[in-house]
């Protein structure tokens, strides 16, 4: 499975009023492609950062907030596990779309090919955390991992080849950051 | 009341989120943190983490303040320019101003560029005045909200009320 299609297949299985952070690169660049939704809010830099921005959105709102993460990306934030882990909240649900490298920059290999994320996630006190080993389960993990309790976490597979790389979100940063909150501060939950 | 004039100022001008990471020149504010409703204070590990949880804390539909010691700064620069300065997020800063001449080693080097750094990126600052923190607190959220930037409020050790 492309990185592409796991993002494609994560998007289609999420409610219209979940609210998505999507990782800096390739994932926000894909995720606008297969399925743009006001509700998503695409990183351009700040690597590192998706669960700690994610964390904060869930800790304020009572929707589902849904990361979509980067195995490489994680491992240059690994405090946001703990932050997560140590404060629960119930409807967090992370990700990772693990291709074991550094896609964007040349496809150097990444620590995650030896460092047990899904195991770093439930030792930082995540309630519900898998590694989906078979290319074939990625629905099924998909979808327990969204029915599971949060704070859950997924690691999942995905190939590193990057055959059909997509475009630039075509939006200033302001307009991403304007059109997400006014989307959650019209409808307070 | 929090025990924690400073605070409680900032909580009366809007702030509705923290996070951040403790400096023992902030021992009176974070301890009013802690007593904080569940969800209304982020005890981040790191810098960086509690200002990009502000940026999702803002999304939500909070007033999101970051708190940190100004060594926090160095980690914090790449989220304030990569996150808050290109999406023009707003990010009131309470940050403890250490590195006086007589302070330790380890404080001065970015303790005595805090300034120089704030200018450098463009984020407004102003000295906290022990007495005065309501005007702080007004300050510091229009500074931030004016263009939406960050915005820092330094903090010396006679000015944690």
């Amino acid at each position: 499975m492309t990185r592409a299609e796991a993002v494609a297949l994560a998007l289609s299985l999420l409610a219209d009023d979940d609210i998505v952070v999507a990782a800096d690169g390739a994932i926000s660049r894909e995720a606008y492609r297969e399925h743009d939704r006001p509700r998503t809010f695409y990183m351009l830099g700040s690597m590192g950062q998706v669960a700690s921005i994610a964390l904060g959105l869930a800790m304020t709102r009572r929707e589902r907030v849904v990361a979509l993460d980067g195995d490489g990306n994680l491992l240059m934030g690994f405090g946001g596990l703990a932050m997560v882990g140590g404060l629960k909240p119930p409807n967090l649900h992370h990700v990772v779309l693990d291709n074991g490298c550094y896609a964007t920059t040349g496809g150097q290999p990444a620590l995650s090919r030896v460092v047990d994320l899904a195991a770093a996630a439930l030792g930082s006190g995540y309630r519900w955390a898998r590694r989906c080993h078979a290319a074939g389960d990625a629905r099924d993990a998909l979808h327990s991992w969204l029915a599971a309790p949060g704070p859950a976490f997924l690691d999942l597979p995905v190939e590193a080849a990057d055959a059909d790389p997509a475009p630039r979100v075509p939006m200033t940063p302001e307009r991403m950051a304007q059109r997400l909150r006014a989307a959650l501060c019209d409808s307070r939950t | 009341m929090s025990g924690s004039r400073r605070l409680d100022a900032l909580r009366a001008a809007g702030v509705g989120f923290v996070a951040g990471v403790p400096c023992s020149y902030l021992k009176r504010f974070f301890a009013g943190c802690n007593e904080l409703p569940a969800g209304a204070y982020l005890p981040a590990v790191r810098e960086d983490h509690a200002a990009s949880a502000c940026v999702g804390a803002w999304l939500g539909g909070r007033r999101a303040l970051a708190a940190m010691q100004n060594s926090g700064l160095g980690y914090c620069l790449e989220v304030l320019t990569s996150l808050h300065l290109i999406y023009q997020v707003p990010l009131p800063m309470l940050v403890s101003d250490r590195g006086a001449p007589t302070d330790y080693e380890e404080h001065r080097v970015l303790g005595q560029r805090t300034r120089a750094l704030l200018d450098l990126f463009g984020v407004p600052w102003r000295e906290a005045r022990s007495g005065e923190e309501d005007a702080d607190a007004s300050w510091l959220v229009s500074a931030s909200e004016r263009d939406g930037r960050p915005a820092a409020l330094l903090v010396g050790k006679e000015a944690d009320s």
